[in-house]
């Protein structure tokens, strides 16, 4: 007869290092099996259950039990089950007070934390290697009582008898009954190998000096029904069966209330956030709201109404209108933040007037997932929000998201090969030949070059390691920004632990475990350029007294959009890289909606699924628009008939490949997580067999399928693309109309965006802007406005530009200036109390030139500084003159570069021009008049590389002359061929060929030539993207 | 100017005071007259410093193949070039380069990671040869060599001889060095190191050769050589027209002494290198000799002068030889070795008398070479335990180690072990023998299992056990199983993994015996052990 058994000890691998299967595969393998149930029980940690809970459903286990393993510090093993909804909430407060009280990473647990005696819960004592319990028997049997049992875990060590019948003596000493486990480690007797090299990892040793750290075998697996009726008697196994159905718990019967202190005494969530919109409403139109928003709004609240979202837009809209309070910018985005309802709230500044957007583009009935706002807040003050919303609902109620840090290939190798005795170098040989990994094999040629044998032992070892490791969970991180807050404890839903920073707490769980059981959370997220906003907003504001918003910037501006065609866009938001300015003058944008598709064209997922270029050959009329279908039409008529956007994708699965909202739905989550996890080729099939029955041509449907496999997790839906086009609008305004006051927010802004403060001043140059150098007696700490004596802004360059002079010692030069100019180097010390050290970087800057003339006198008087001595306050001292030298110009330029990373000196390649004159190079301002297809010689500064996984192997490098900047293409042979001069040039000569096309000008370049000695001493580091 | 140089009380003492250090450190050279404090300059006795920088010393000392290589340090945790050869450097290989970078340039780009003990110990050699040009050689930094070789000159005839000689042996032995001479070590160094290869005699024109050189040869801290660079003070001559007491005050007097040392205002005292010593000397016969009391009583002497030698250099050595040279030209060697570094001839007396006793000399001798080993420094000696412990008798007390040593020397250092046990499941990796030589004090016992069931009685390698029907079979009957099974299936990392259920068994005899079953498509049994 067989008794059945359920497995009350099983660890995942979020049990870090410990755990050798996936939740998922330990629930597919049980169920397969025939278990009565599953108890998922990593050590102090939640972390695998959700993903553990799906799987259940999917692979349709009898039951899940959610559990957790426990060693005391005084080294008793335990293993906790929740009974119940209670019990549940009972293990996630301990395991959340045991976290707490530790390290990140590491758990502290010891007997005092048991004093509420884990109530709901069933405990299992696990004895240790002498089968002994004496230690804590008592307290232990004293505090679970009758929901006690011991863990018979008979593992093939030699000595089952005796521990069998030890325990039996123990059982019936103190009472308790006994019950059978496995401690499994692993789905399958495979994985062994596997568990033995992460505890090589996890102990820092190789695997053949980890020694009794490791397993002596295998049996730690889920074992068939068959094998365990031949070990353990049966009232054991009969006994695994009782307390599985002693067990009434689902993560189902989670349920998540939102806070409920943001509605006032006598409201609903209803009527509150109708009399906000109404509110807002007043304020945006206060002429009088037009009749097409009041019907928009009115249709959104009921849709709202329905799903019950109310609490949620009311959560985030608290949390704006802080920092609202608190001059800070924000921005929403995602899908339900384009509503007219979100701009009556405040939380986007769309005005959907200005886009034909539809909520139920966003926010959909069938579909059932919950809303989703991302919002974005100045990245140098999104702390204070974070703060904000920890000090309003407190640490037990908000908490961050984990990110699960997995193990890539890169990671993967590194680790695999430091327990199987490899060197570091000879990993690092390797690492680089991962590049060639696609998931399956690493080119055997490539591991040849590394000087390795592909087919020696270790290196297959080493390969099926990695393979197997690939994946797994490391350690938890937190999430850039996502937020949960809850009515109830947190701690009652999902532990809480330390995050590495110190003031964060993240819960155990990430975005996707938070999606999967319904939990609603908000990101709060960081952005550079909202900072450069403000600030530019506030320099405009002091010096000209115009108060400027993100709403009253003067809307569809031509000039703004001339600038924009013209590819002058350095600097502003997102539309600033190099393809994107090459793309500007052909796309045109002319409106907003241009720029919504501007910022989602050039990404990964559309350039992958080759949709840019029919896009523009339709957007010229070079290309006819039709559709395959009507349906078809009406999700890819505002994109010319070629899907660009997340949603599109979406749309077309349910209307042309006859997917349930639903399923669409897990397309999405797939589409997000199949580079790491895969998972996307069931839907591959469904796609484009369902496409075909429809009638739609199969390469039309295959391109579909290749434009998802592209969006990856580079996905850019509308929702996000229209906020952030508002961005990108707002700082074009900026830029083409207060060109000083936006360049001086942005260098006070970096680092941030592609260009380094040189190109920002240079450009502004360009653009008939004054730029003053950093001066002890007339710059802030930041860059700062100055009027000319025509009234005109000018930029002063402020003290923050000087490399190595601290933010504190800035600000205190500052504050001590206004008890007058500094005349002598000795008062920078007297003063302000500078040290040698910020004396230095002073004077090598060239900020003391009122003081001291060039930067080699002042540096001389510096070092001479002194300490007053106490008696003599002020004593001049008597100092022979040196003989310095003067700096020569080509010496101001290297030592304003290395100081400040910019000189207002002459470009270095005019000093340099008469020395290149042999070569015949043509200036960057020269090429639009040399001719398309035309042999030409360039020479400049490499300011950027970048190498675009999405251009096959082309790539792109950025000279810059005294005269602009000039763009170089080079294919992957020419690379290849001068990679050295690639590699290590920062002065770069090129021959090429020229490629105009209207605006965009590009050098095929040909051959290369290192001229970086001529530099000297220049210290020019280019920006290199991969 | 050069007044300025001297007029400073505090500097004259300081040179008095070091001028007689150089006495007392170059005791073996020419007795130079005492200079008198009042006068430094000029120095009777005009000394020549040859200098050798050698920048490719990294990569000289470490390379293996003819390939490209590079040498990488670790810094920050990235590997980093720290020096290319040619080959490398031709295919765009440079010095900061992350290891990756480079292997991206070149995959096939040799890398080595530098050995500071490797350079140490060519340095060694490098200075132990050079000692044939001067009997004074200095190893000035981690890649600079000085000879003084003023005494040379006339024994190689002249410089020019001399360096070519030297020059010479540098590449044959693949060396790249640059080489300078000059009256003063560090000038001779400043030049060497700026690649100046020049040869100066007087203090007049090594002024005017070191106002040209770069700040960078002088080797300074980071931190100063960028201040001063950050006032336009690049050369050594910009330097000197600083005002002295202003220099002094900014960056200490430290550096300025070092100018007056370079340019031979001041003496600049160097220690010489010696090679470590060991001890190596003959006792020669007039007439070839058997009796074996004869050549106990010589190589007694020859120990005692051996323990002298040491005793005077506080060293101690772990092994010595013995060669007994025949007239026909062959020697018969008897080496002995000691756990603990020794000298008294007392002890290694002992030693030998076990070994003598066997050995086997074919013809009679006519010398005897004794040779110590590596020496070093002398421990402390150990407290000696006493090896028959519950005992009352005078018994004669020996160390563990001296008693290891007597077995060594009586049946040979390949028969005496010591076992380790090793945290290990796999049973016959679970111990290992260890040379009682090697490091007898460092062995340590790892972490026992007790519980485990191991017999005492192990096989060299487990014996294929007949079966019936499944039953192992033990000459002829049955095993009866009693324990088990103990499953191990651990090793796959290297090529000797093992899968494998162990029992208890006991035969009819009621010998236990431990045996197991492959776990394979095709299970057999074997016999691993016996219990006692």
């Amino acid at each position: 007869m067989s008794s059945g058994y359920a497995e009350l000890h099983a660890l995942s691998n979020f049990t870090f290092l410990r755990g050798a299967s996936h939740p998922e595969e330990l629930v597919r393998t049980a169920a397969k099996l025939g278990y009565e149930a599953l108890a998922i029980t990593d050590e102090c940690s939640m972390s695998g259950v959700v993903r553990a809970h799906s799987a259940a459903k999917e692979f349709g286990l009898r039951k899940l039990i959610i559990g957790s393993e426990f060693r005391l510090q005084s080294g008793r093993k335990l293993v906790a089950l929740a009974k119940n909804r209670n019990g549940y909430a009972a293990l996630c407060q301990l395991i959340s007070n045991a976290r707490r009280a530790a390290e990140k990473g590491r758990y502290a647990l010891t007997r005092t934390a048991f004093e509420g005696g884990l109530p709901d819960c069933l405990v299992l004592w696990v004895p240790d290697q002498e089968f002994t319990l004496d230690v804590e028997d008592h307290w232990v049997r004293e505090t679970f009582r009758d929901r006690l049992w011991i863990a018979v875990e008979l593992l093939a060590d030699g000595r089952q008898q005796e521990q069998l019948a030890k325990l039996r003596e123990e059982g019936r000493r103190l009472k308790l009954p006994l019950v059978a486990c496995g401690d499994v480690h692993m789905h399958h007797r495979t994985r062994r190998i596997l568990q033995d090299a992460v505890t090589a990892i996890r102990h820092a040793t190789t695997v053949d000096n980890a020694g009794f750290l490791l397993h002596p075998n295998g049996e730690r697996h889920l074992r068939p029904i068959e094998v365990l009726e031949r070990i353990y008697p049966p009232e054991l196994l009969a006994e695994t069966v009782r307390i599985a159905a002693a067990i009434d718990f689902s993560l189902d019967e989670l349920r998540y209330e939102y806070p409920d202190e943001l509605i006032p005494a006598g409201e609903t969530p209803a009527t509150h956030l109708r009399k906000l919109t109404e509110e807002g409403m007043q304020g945006r139109w206060p002429g009088g709201v037009p009749q097409k928003v009041t019907r928009l709004v009115e249709h959104e609240l009921a849709l709202i109404a329905d799903l019950e979202y109310e609490s949620y837009f009311l959560t985030v809209y608290d949390i704006v209108a802080f920092a609202r309070s608190q001059s800070i910018l924000c921005q929403g985005r995602g899908s339900a933040a384009n509503s007219a309802v979100c701009f009556c709230l405040g939380i986007t500044e769309v005005d959907p007037g200005r886009m034909e957007m539809l909520v139920e583009r966003f926010i959909s009935k069938e579909r059932n997932e919950p809303p989703d706002i991302d919002v974005d807040f100045e990245h140098e003050r999104r702390e204070e929000v974070i703060q904000y919303i920890y000090a309003k609902y407190g640490r037990e109620r908000a908490a961050l998201a984990a990110t699960v840090i997995t193990y890539r290939p890169r990671s993967a190798l590194r680790d695999v090969g430091k327990v199987l005795g490899l060197s570091e170098l000879q990993i690092s040989r390797l690492s680089r030949s991962m590049q060639w990994w696609d998931g399956q094999k690493v080119d055997d040629s490539r591991i040849l070059e590394a000087g390795l044998d592909p087919d020696s032992p270790v290196m297959r070892r080493l390969l099926y390691l990695v393979r197997e490791l690939i994946g797994f969970p490391r350690h938890l991180s937190q999430h850039v920004g996502g937020f949960v807050i809850s009515n109830a404890p947190l701690y009652e839903l999902v532990p809480i632990e330390n995050a590495a920073m110190p003031d964060r707490t993240v819960i155990q769980w990430e975005k996707n475990d938070l999606e999967e059981l319904g939990l609603l959370k908000v990101d709060v997220l960081g952005l550079g350029m909202l900072t450069a906003i403000r600030r530019s907003f506030d320099l405009l504001r002091d010096f000209s007294g115009s108060e400027y918003t993100l709403a009253n910037v003067p809307a569809e501006d031509p000039r703004v959009y001339d600038m924009i065609c013209d590819g002058d866009t350095m600097g502003v938001f997102q539309i600033e890289s190099r393809a994107q300015m090459a793309m500007l003058p052909r796309l045109k944008p002319r409106c907003y909606y241009d720029l919504v598709i501007e910022v989602a064209i050039i990404r990964p997922g559309p350039i992958q699924g080759d949709m840019v270029h029919p896009y523009l050959r339709r957007r010229n009329g070079e290309e006819a628009v039709d559709y395959p279908s009507d349906d078809v039409k009406g999700v890819l008529q505002r994109t010319l008939g070629v899907p660009i956007f997340q949603e599109q994708v979406m749309q077309l699965a349910v209307v042309a490949a006859g997917f349930t909202p639903g399923e669409a739905d897990q397309l999405r989550r797939a589409m997000a997580a199949w580079k790491r996890r895969g998972g996307l080729d069931r839907f591959e099939d469904k796609l484009i067999s369902g496409m075909r029955e429809r009638g739609y041509e199969e390469t039309f449907a295959r391109q579909i399928f290749r434009q998802i496999e592209g969006f990856g997790e580079y996905g850019f839906p509308e929702s996000h693309s229209a906020s952030f086009a508002l961005l990108v609008y707002v700082s074009c305004w900026l830029k083409c109309h207060t060109p000083a006051a936006f360049t001086c927010a942005l260098l006070n802004s970096q680092p941030m965006g592609f260009y380094s403060a040189s190109q920002l001043v240079q450009d502004v140059q360009r653009h008939g802007v004054i730029v003053h150098p950093v001066n002890i007696n007339e710059s802030d700490w930041d860059c700062s406005l100055e009027a000319s004596d025509e009234g005109a802004a000018t930029l002063r360059l402020g003290l923050r530009m000087v490399k190595g002079l601290s933010e504190e010692a800035g600000q205190r030069i500052v504050a001590k200036r206004r008890l007058g100019s500094y005349e002598q180097a000795q008062q920078l010390l007297e003063r302000v109390g500078l040290d040698q050290h910020q004396l230095g970087v002073l004077a090598s800057s060239g900020a003391l030139q009122p003081l001291s003339g060039d930067r080699y006198k002042a540096r001389w008087d510096v070092s001479g500084v002194e300490k007053p001595l106490p008696l003599f306050p002020s004593m001049d001292r008597y100092e022979a003159t040196p003989l310095l030298k003067k700096p020569t110009e080509g010496q101001t330029i290297v030592a304003d570069y290395q100081s400040t990373g910019l000189s207002l000196e002459r470009h270095p390649m005019c000093l340099l021009r008469r020395h290149l004159d042999r070569y015949e190079y043509a200036s960057a301002q020269q090429l639009p008049g040399i001719g398309n297809a035309r042999k030409v010689n360039v020479a400049g500064l490499v300011i950027t590389k970048q190498r675009p996984g999405t251009a096959s192997g082309v790539t792109f490098v950025t000279l810059e002359d005294e005269t602009g900047q000039i763009n170089l293409v080079l294919w992957k042979q020419v690379a290849e061929q001068y990679r050295a001069a690639l590699l290590n040039a920062r002065l770069l000569g090129v021959s090429g060929e020229l490629q105009i096309e209207g605006k965009v000008i590009h050098v095929i370049a040909n051959r290369l030539f290192d001229h970086t000695n001529m530099l000297g001493d220049l210290s020019i580091r280019s920006r290199d993207f991969r | 100017m050069s007044r300025a140089w001297k007029s400073s009380p505090a500097t004259v003492r300081d040179a008095a005071s070091t001028v007689s250090a150089v006495q007392q450190a170059l005791p073996f050279l020419e007795p130079t007259p005492l200079v008198k404090p009042q006068s430094l300059a000029p120095a009777p006795v005009q000394r020549l410093w040859f200098c050798l920088w050698l920048p490719g010393l990294p990569l000289e000392a470490s390379r293996s193949s003819d390939d490209a290589t590079a040498v990488v340090e670790e810094q920050q945790g990235i590997h980093r070039v720290l020096l290319a050869d040619a080959k490398a450097e031709a295919a765009g290989v440079m010095v900061g380069q992350s290891a990756n970078a480079a292997l991206a340039l070149l995959p096939t780009l040799q890398l080595e990671e530098r050995s500071l003990l490797r350079e140490q110990q060519v340095l060694e050699a490098l200075a132990t040869w050079l000692e044939r040009f001067s009997s004074f050689v200095c190893i000035a930094d981690r890649d600079v060599l000085l000879l003084e070789i003023a005494g040379s000159l006339r024994l190689f005839g002249g410089i020019r001889p001399l360096r070519e000689k030297i020059s010479t042996g540098l590449r044959q032995h693949g060396f790249d060095a640059s080489l300078a001479i000059a009256p003063t070590p560090l000038g001779a160094t400043w030049l060497a190191r700026a690649g100046r290869r020049v040869c100066i005699r007087d203090e007049q024109n090594l002024k005017r050769a070191l106002r040209d050189l770069p700040l960078s040869s002088l080797n300074w801290p980071k931190g100063l050589r960028g201040s001063l660079t950050g006032m336009g003070v690049t050369s050594l001559g910009d330097c000197l027209r600083l005002p002295r007491e202003g220099f002094v005050r900014r960056f200490g007097a430290e550096h300025m002494l070092e100018l007056d040392r370079a340019l031979g205002h001041l003496p600049d005292p160097r220690n010489s290198w010696r090679a470590p010593e060991r001890f190596c000397a003959d006792y020669e016969m007039t007439e070839e000799q058997s009796d074996r009391e004869l050549l106990l009583n010589i190589c007694c002497e020859l120990l005692l002068s051996h323990e002298k030698f040491l005793l005077a250099r506080q060293l101690g050595t772990q092994r010595l030889s013995f060669s007994f040279f025949h007239l026909k030209g062959s020697a018969t060697e008897l080496r002995l070795g000691c756990a603990r570094a020794d000298r008294s001839a007392e002890r290694w007396l002992e030693l030998l008398r076990i070994r003598f006793d066997q050995l086997v000399l074919p013809e009679p001798v006519i010398a005897v070479r004794l040779r110590s080993g590596m020496t070093q420094a002398l421990q402390a000696e150990t407290a000696r335990l006493s090896f028959h412990a519950a005992s009352d008798r005078p018994a004669r007390r020996y160390s563990i180690t001296q008693l290891a040593e007597r077995l060594i020397a009586r049946i040979g250092d390949q028969s005496v072990h010591s076992m380790t046990m090793v945290a290990e499941h796999r049973p016959h990796y679970a111990w290992r023998a260890q040379s009682l030589l090697s490091d007898w004090a460092s062995s340590t016992l790892s972490e026992v299992r007790r519980h485990l069931r191991r017999p005492l009685w192990m096989l060299p390698e487990p014996a294929l056990l007949s079966a019936d029907s499944g039953y192992p079979l033990h000459q002829g009957s049955r095993l009866r199983l009693l324990h088990g099974p103990e499953r191990l299936e651990t090793g796959w990392w290297d090529e000797d993994g093992i899968s494998r259920d162990y029992y208890t068994a006991v035969n009819p005899a009621g010998i236990r015996l431990w045996i197991f079953r492959n776990r394979s498509r095709t299970p057999s049994w074997y016999l691993h052990g016996y219990f006692g």
